[in-house]
Order: C-alpha cells, then structure tokens, then sequence
C-alpha cells in the first residue's frame, strides 16, 4: 500500500496531462453522443482535429525535436491514405468493414508511409536545412503525382474507399488513435533515445562526437514521423468516401507545419493545442463566411496566422509575452505565492528547456562492452 | 513498461468501445421543423484556383432565387440559398454539408466540381437529401438515386464528340489537348477514345497544374493537326489559342466540351476575334444568345454581375433553381416549409421520376432518366468562324 | 531539329523561371529566408502591369514603360512594406517563425486581389511581340528580350554585390551577421534594401510572364514561385549565376517532358526526381558554394 502511495507522490502530472485532458474529453463526447447529443457536423470536425493531431505532432518529431525542415508531410499521409484505403477495400469482402479490416489497414498504411519516410531521412543525412527542405517537399509531390496518374488507384476521380462503420462514433476511434500517436512519441522522446535526437538538433557535429549514431537517429526519427502521417491518412480515408491525391500537396504540409510552428517549436502539448485550435479555425471560417463572404476566409487566416507568428516570436515582445503568457496566467491563479518568473528545476522541465542533455546517459547510446574508449559512468548509487 | 501497458490495454477498451458504440443507429431528426423559407445548400468554390467557376454558380443560383421569392416564392413561402466555399477540395465538403443539413437544408445543388460532389454524393444519400448539380460532370456523380444532373456527364459528352469526329475526320490525324490533373479532362478524354472510329490517329499533347508558363511544347505537338479536340475549361484554352494563333493553321477547328463554354464572355479582356482559327464547342448553351430564355438570363447576369463571369455554370445553376422550383411545385401539398429533407426528397424524386420536364436557359423540354442524367439537346456552337473560310 | 525546337521552347520557360529565381536568391543569399511571398509579388506587379493596360491610353508604347515603372516601383514599396511589417519584427528569431509569417503574406496577397480584381482571368493586352526564325528554328521575341534581360540583371548584380559598398555589406549581412553589425553596417537596412532589389525583380518576372502568356488572376504567382525556387536550389540557392543556370535547366526539362505524350503527366514528378538526383551528387546545387560547418 505504501509502495502506491510513495507511487503516486512520484507520479508526475505535468507528462500524463495530456493523455488525461484527451481521455476525458473523448470519454465526455461519447457520452454526449450516446446520448444522441453530439451533431454529425460535431463529430466530423472532432475527426478532422483528431487527424490533425496526429499529424501535427509527428510532424514536430521531425521539425520541433529533430530539428529539420520538412514540407512533405502531406505525402506520407498521401501514400498511408491510399495505400490503407485500397487494402482496406479489399478486406472489407473477406473481415467486413470492422476492426481487424481497419488495424491491418493501419499497418500496412503506416508501414508503407515509414518505408518513404526513410527513403526520404537517407538524403536527410547528406543535406541540410532549406535543401532538404526541397527535397522533402519533391518527395510529397512525386507521390501526389504518381497516386493521380495511377489506374489502380482510380486515377484523378481518386481511390473509393470503405466508409468509417459509423458516422457517429468513429472520432472515438480517430481519438484513441491521437492517444497511442502521444504515447509512442512521447515515450520515445522521454527517453534517452529522444534525448539524443534533440541533441543533434542542437548540434551535430557535438552530438555525433558524443558518440550518438546520428545516422541511426535521423532515419528512426523520419520513419516515426513518416509512420504516423500514414496513420493519419488511413484515418482521412476512413472519413472520407474517397481519397484524392490534389489534397496532399504542399500546401498541406505547409498547413500542418503551420500548426507545428504556432504551437511552439519542440512542444508536444503546443502542437495538439494549434493543431485543434487551426483546425476548428478553418472549418468555422468555411461555414460561417458564406457565400459572397467566402472571400474575406483566407483574409482573416492570413492575418490571424501573421499576428499570432509575430506576437509569438518577435524578439521586441518578449518582456510582454513573459508577463502575459498562459502559463504563467495559470500559475497565478493557481499557486498564487509563487511568483512565475522563478525558473522551476530543470529536469522536471526538460520539454521547456529542451537543450538540456543528461551527457551520462548519451554517452551510454552507442557505446559496446569492450570499446577502449570508456567515458566515466557514473554507478547507480549515484544518482 | 507495466505502464506502457495499462496504456495500450486502455486504449484497447476504448477503440472496443467505440465500436460497441458502432452499433446504435443514428437517429433522424427534422432540422428543418423551424424554417420559415426553403432552404437551398450548395457547396464549390469560392476562391482559390477553381474559384471563378463556383462564383459564376453562386451569382446566378442567388438570381434565381431572388427572382423567385420578388415573384412571390412557393405557395407564398419564401426561398433562402446558402452556399459554402470547398475551395475544390473534397475533404471540406463533409463540414459545409453537414452544417448546412442541421441549419435545415432541404434541397441542394451539389457542388460545383466533380470531386467534391463525389464526397457529397455519399452524405447526402445518407440523408436522403434531394440534390441536382450545375456542373459536376462525372458519371459517378448520380450513383444514388438522389442525385441528379443538369450539366451532361462526361460519358455522353465524349461520345457525343467521338461522334461528331468519326463522322467528319475519318482516317484523318486529329489533336487532343487534355489536363492531365483534371478529372474532367480525363474523363472526357477516356470516353471519347474508346468510342473514336478506329481509322482516326490521335495526336496528344497535356499539361497539369493551375498555373501555364508556356504551351510552346504542347503547341509543337499540335501544329500539324486540322482538328484539335480540347477537352479542358476555357481559361487554359483562351491561353493555349493566343499563344498559338499564328503556329496552328488558319482553317484549323478548335472543338471542346461544355468547359470551353465561357470562352467569348469569361476571360475579361480576352478578344476571341483576334483568334484566326475557328472554335466551337458541344454545350447546352449559347453565352452568344440573345433572345429567348438565355438571351433574358445573359443580360439580367451581366447587368447584375458583368460579363467576366458568365459561362454555362452559371446558366446551368439558374436552371437548376427553377427546375428544383418547378418539381417543388408540381409536388403541391406534399411538400411543405418544415417538411424534412427526406421527405422532399422523396417527393421530387416522384415528380422527376414521371416524366417531369422543364424549360430553361440550357435547353427546352429537359428530362431526366431515371439514374439521374439529363435529356437535353446537345448544340454544337461556333463561337468564331474561321478567318480562312 | 525537332529536339532543337524542344529545348528552344525549354529556354521560353526557363527564362521566366530565371528572372523569379534572381530575385528568390537574392533575398535568399542575403537575408537566410525563403520568401514564400515572393510569388505573389509577381502576381502584384502583374496586376499593376494589367490596370495600366487597360486604360486607354495604353495602346502606345510609350505607355507600356509607363506600365512598366509603375509595376517596378509598387512591387519595390510592396516588398519594403512586407519586409518592414511582417518579416522585420521577427529578425533574430527562429528562421521557421519567418517563414511562416511569408505564408501568411502569400495567402494575404493572393486574397486582397480577389477581393479587389474578382476570381475571374482576365486577358492583359501588351504587345504582341512575335517569333524570328534561324533556320529550322524559331523563337519568340519576348523569350530573346526576357534573355538578354535576365542575363544582364545577373551580371550588373554579381558586379553590384561584388563591387559596390552597399554589396560588400550585403555579402557581409549573409556570412555573419553579428560580425557584420560590429563592422558599423546597418544589418536592418541592407536587408530592406535587398528586398526592395528582389521584388522590383519579381516585379520584371511579372512582365515577361505576361509578353510570354497575357493573363493572370489571383493564384497566378504560386507555382511558378514554387518551380523557380526549385531552380534556384538545382543551381545552388544564393549563387546568382546558379540561379540562372538552374532555371534554364528546369524550363528544358519541362519541355522535354511536355514533348513526349505518355510521361508528360509526369512532368512534375520527373522535374523533381531529377531535382532530389543533383542534391544527392551535389548537396548544396550545381554552382553552390559548399560551406564547412563549424561547432
């Protein structure tokens, strides 16, 4: 009994927040929609933020922790929105339209799209910045073109996919799905291996003479990456009757990196808040501004998207973001004594303070029983 | 890893729930029970690239309606239309549809463009929502049986033209010039192939993408031809014919589909006089009228509107209105203001299917089969004669 | 002869590429930006170019320099105001913070001239230049003119960064920028300036777009942006000449690829094939400087 309670003192809030706040919303809006209170227009976009989500956090794996430039995002969903869809409209005769159909559709979508993501990360490992940026964004648009030209995928009217078995509760599905993406990211970049990835964010030429196989890193962080937009696009082909292969260009992937930025740069919980935020923004902008109004939505976005980047970012503000941020809003109100502006330890913090590296536990990645080269490690009682 | 697994086991329950949940029907509920006007939905583009063709359909659908209720609307009850921008891409029509439907749309135009109707094809069926498109040509468009069309589809749209063709070019070499990224292009392009005379050779030349630097390319593949077969829309066609006017022979004949239908009026500035060749095209109608249904519908439009936006989508959706106005009232009693969507649905799709015709702007005694397509007579228009004849 | 005529058609595009990929280094090599925007620049200069057509005074030529002018100098204040509003407050914050603030400009751009000039395409009326022929061969006027342009613009600014003081700092501003600022030149201005010098380009690609296709609407500028900077990269992004030789490259291999009917649907794919195949030979483009990276 007390083994629990000293457990629970342990446990920290701050890396489970996430899974709870998703949890329990999903859990409220299906009650709600048991309850035949939940919209057909809610549940879609319920279905969209939770794709959105998806993507905007495997995303900033690449962008946020890796540190490189993607602008190809949208072509791994590409490749998992086709590829699971076609599987899955081939099972669906032999399991029907349920869940052994849509896991194996999964699989293969997410498996396919991790295959690309690491055709994609080996030039990765020769290119940098802006360069690889181009030829992350040529990657997506060779695949919308090759999936547009293809008969087997029906050409340019697209690929008919199976429907989601239920309009009403599949965002129930699409949230587990958000849950297991946040788990195996978050998991990944808590532990010494996504240390290591920031680590070559930060710097390369340090992280690869610490001994971290960069190469290895790299490839592992695209295809994570690459595997979860290919979930995300077996998801979009679920909710939607067919997939066409004009949707994954790159303004997509400009879109999802929109949300990736906006949420800030290496900040999981911020990519799950801009993800939702921007998406509800683009539908409500869509269905409110009808008609001749339709032409003041991209106005409004652009200038949303400029202010918020600019407040956000701009060196000039920020004493005024430090005063005024949200954290800090809750903090007050929440601990009231404590002033904001101490800074709180760091290990507790690490996604705040991502630069910080534990250097025992990187010098511990690459190194074999028997190298000569043996850094001090320090012994358990240490720690 | 006990926690990694007392997550993934909650994760387990939750996806089981969900389908657990899978099983309960949806219940069907009267949005419209409130409304005090018919509700007309549509859904195309309001900006972006395809952006001109969805405004043409929203200006003139709002004409049409506006004509109707100054007339005194349906048995005194008025009609309202909203129409919500899907920017051409099928992914958004989900929420503009949706969101319509609970706001109490009773009868809709579709969309525009072919793909996103293909979205909302499937949703409406789902609903059982009574729908007629201006403009999305595909044939797939009317898979249900509450779909209908007011444009022709593209199957009858190619053979029309590989008609035409086989009967004036036999054992001749003909061009093509198609968009390869265009779902109406493609679809046209198939349909005509497969049922061309097979003495005919044709020479294809395509291009993809919104934006054209330079048809220099595709114009060396089609210098030679005497007929070139242009089943595109008319802004890339006004470019590749003012780009080749002095490389394509003089008495050469440009023919295209209902897409190029817009040529003469649509691009502002654009002189189809200073194209030496002649072009014509297969369409339902003459944006050249001036008298009868369409001459009345052109000049209301371009008083309203100006010219720069006329085209065949925009006559066709005054069409629809005022055939959906007509079957509405045909229908009589069995429709009402807060009757559901389904129900009017079910009562149109009576009326269209005995025998219901109507005359408009795109033709006179329009029918509709069965599946959906439309009867019409298709005309082939000559917008500009030849300057060698 | 025939594949004469090929690439012949090649250089049509590619010298249109060239002169949106002048400006897209530049502002590149100097500033450490991709300006997404930079497209819908050309776009404005097109629709500035389009208002002065269409008055009726402009069937003289005279005029059309008039025309000209007046694209050159709104791209040129278009691009300061851009710069000072929208890209400024951010100099010295994440690189991807700017790039997404260009984004917004781009949809900024592209949704006031609907709003201002409707979705419609309209048909601007400059002149119609025609073709000379040499030989078997021929060629359009305009692809000679915009030639000659493009390739004079990237001599007289490989001089100007080469020679003059206000080019010397632009070099300094992009190796080192806090280096530079220690050495008295005024980062902020050099910056502003190189916009200003990017946009009156994008300002001239607008024109010679318009004498090679006269017509233009709202979303006009985003593809060729997105294939000039591609040719930018090809020739090393930053290298001026490499611009030109990249973009030169690109048109032919799109015409190549338009010449042949059955992978001509494929044009995209195989340009950006050929594309990932150079940065995989050559990382930083075909004239690109490599850089040594330090810790």
């Amino acid at each position: 009994m007390s083994s629990f309670s000293e457990k629970m003192k342990k446990f920290k809030w701050k890396h489970y927040i996430n899974y709870i706040v998703i949890g329990v919303l999903t859990v409220v809006f299906a009650i709600i929609s048991a309850a035949g209170g939940l919209k057909s227009s809610s549940t879609i976009l319920l279905e969209k933020i939770a794709i959105s989500i998806v993507l905007a956090v495997s995303l900033s794996l690449v962008v946020g922790f890796l540190g490189e430039l993607s602008l190809g995002h949208a072509g791994f969903m590409c490749i998992g929105a086709y590829l699971g869809g076609k599987v899955a409209s081939l099972l669906v005769p032999v399991f029907g339209n349920g869940t052994v159909t849509m896991l194996i559709a999964l699989f293969v979508g997410g498996g396919c799209a991790a295959l690309l993501g690491f055709l994609v990360g080996l030039p990765a490992l020769r290119l940098k910045g802006d360069y690889l940026a181009i030829v992350t964004l040529a990657f997506g648009e060779i695949v919308k073109v090759i999936f547009q030209q293809s008969k087997l995928f029906g050409g340019n009217l697209g690929l008919s996919t199976p429907n989601r078995p239920n309009r009403n509760t599949f965002f129930i599905v699409a949230f587990a799905l958000v849950l297991f993406t946040l788990l195996i990211i978050q998991n990944l970049m808590r532990s010494k291996h996504g240390r290591a990835i920031t680590a070559i964010r930060d710097n390369e030429i340090a992280a690869r003479a610490t001994g971290i196989n960069v190469t290895k890193y790299k490839l592992v962080a695209f295809m994570i990456s690459a595997f979860f937009a290919g979930i995300a696009g077996v998801m979009f082909s679920y909710t939607n009757s067919s997939v066409q292969a004009v949707k994954f260009g790159y303004n997509y992937s400009i879109e999802i990196l929109v949300m990736v930025v906006l949420g800030g740069m290496g900040s999981i919980n911020g990519a799950i808040l801009s993800a939702t935020l921007i998406t509800i923004l683009n539908e409500k902008l869509r269905t409110v501004l009808t008609g001749d109004l339709a032409v003041l939505k991209d106005l409004l976005y652009a200038l949303i998207l400029i202010v918020i980047v600019i407040y956000n970012n701009a060196p000039a503000l920020k004493g005024f973001r430090e005063k005024y941020n949200f954290r800090n809003l809750v903090a007050k109100i929440w601990h009231p004594k404590n002033d904001p502006s101490i800074v709180k330890d760091d290990a507790a913090s690490w996604d705040k303070v991502p630069t910080k590296i534990k250097m025992d536990e990187i010098l511990s990645v690459d190194l074999k029983v028997g190298n000569e080269f043996t850094p001090d490690k320090p012994s358990k009682g240490d720690k | 890893m006990k926690k990694f697994v007392s997550f993934a086991l909650a994760l387990m329950m939750l996806a089981t729930a969900a389908f657990a949940f899978a099983s309960c029907g949806a219940k069907k509920t009267n949005y419209a029970a409130n409304n005090t006007e018919f509700y007309i939905g549509a859904s195309g583009p309001l900006t972006g690239g395809a952006g001109v063709y969805g405004q043409a359909v929203k200006n003139s659908a709002q004409m049409a309606v506006d004509e109707i209720n100054a007339a005194g609307g349906l048995n005194g009850v008025k009609f309202k239309f909203v129409m919500m921008d899907d920017v051409h891409d099928a992914s958004n029509v989900a929420t503009n549809y949706t969101t319509m439907y609970e706001a109490g749309m009773q009868v809709s135009l579709g969309c525009v463009t072919t793909k996103p109707c293909l979205e909302f094809k499937t949703l409406s069926h789902e609903d059982n929502v009574f729908f007629m498109t201006p403009s999305a040509t595909a044939d797939a468009v009317v898979g249900y049986d509450n779909a209908y069309q007011m444009c022709f589809a593209d199957e009858k749209q190619g053979v029309t033209a590989a008609q035409f063709v086989s009967e004036n070019y036999k054992g001749q070499t003909i061009g093509m010039l198609y968009k390869s990224d265009d779902e109406y292009s493609t679809g046209i392009r198939k349909q005509f192939l497969a049922s061309l005379d097979k003495s005919i050779t044709v020479v294809e030349a395509s291009f993809s993408g919104d934006t054209v630097a330079s048809f220099a390319s595709q114009i060396a593949t089609l210098k030679d031809c005497k007929f070139i077969f242009m089943p595109i829309y008319y802004t890339p066609a006004s470019q590749f014919m003012t780009e080749a006017k002095n490389d394509i022979a003089k008495d050469a004949v440009y023919y295209g589909c209902d897409g190029l239908d817009g040529i003469d009026t649509a691009v502002q500035g654009f002189d189809i006089s200073t194209i030496p060749q002649e072009v014509s095209f297969l369409s339902h109608f003459n944006s050249k009228s001036t008298e009868g249904a369409s001459g009345e519908f052109i000049r209301k439009y371009t008083e309203k509107y100006g010219a720069d936006s006329l085209s065949q989508f925009g006559a066709s959706a005054y069409d629809c209105v005022y055939a959906i106005y007509g079957a509405m009232k045909e229908a009589g009693d069995k429709i009402s203001v807060t009757s559901s969507a389904s129900d009017i649905c079910d009562a149109l799709k009576e009326v269209f299917g005995s025998g219901y015709t109507y005359s408009g702007v795109t033709g006179t005694d329009i029918k509709w089969t069965s599946d959906g397509f439309v009867s019409k007579a298709a005309l082939k228009y000559i917008v500009k004669e030849s300057d060698a004849k | 002869m025939e594949f004469i005529n090929t690439l012949v058609n090649g250089l049509n595009i590619g010298v249109i590429y060239a002169m949106i990929a002048l400006g897209y280094t530049m502002v590149y090599g100097i500033a450490k930006m991709l300006n997404f925007a930079h497209g819908d620049i050309i776009m404005v200069g097109g629709y500035t170019i389009y208002v002065f057509c269409a008055m009726k005074a402009a069937s003289s030529p005279a005029f059309f320099f008039v025309a000209i002018a007046m694209a050159v100098i709104v791209c040129t204040l278009l691009g300061v105001i851009v710069e000072k509003v929208a890209y400024k407050p951010l100099r010295g914050a994440s690189p991807l913070a700017v790039l997404i603030t260009a984004i917004g400009v781009s949809y900024l751009l592209q949704s006031l001239s609907q709003i201002i000039f409707k979705s419609a395409t309209k048909f601007v009326s400059v002149p119609e230049l025609g073709k000379v022929s040499i030989g078997a061969v021929s060629i359009k006027v305009s692809t000679i003119i915009t030639l000659v342009v493009s390739i004079a613009v990237m001599i007289s600014l490989s001089l100007f960064v080469k020679y003059s003081k206000t080019g010397r700092a632009m070099i300094a501003v992009s190796e080192d920028r806090g280096a530079a600022q220690l050495m008295g030149i005024n980062v902020n201005s050099i910056i502003t300036i190189t916009f200003a010098i990017g946009s009156a380009l994008a300002a001239l690609a607008g024109l010679f777009y318009l004498l090679q296709s006269p017509y233009i609407y709202n979303t006009f500028g985003a593809m060729p942006g997105i294939k000039a900077f591609t040719a930018a990269v090809i020739g090393g992004i930053g290298s001026i000449p490499g611009a030109m030789l990249g973009s030169i490259v690109l048109g032919m291999i799109e015409s190549i690829c338009d010449s042949i009917a059955p992978i001509a649907p494929y044009k995209d794919a195989i340009e950006f094939s050929i594309l990932i195949i150079i940065l995989l030979v050559r990382p930083t483009g075909i004239l690109g400087k490599k850089r040594r990276e330090k810790v």
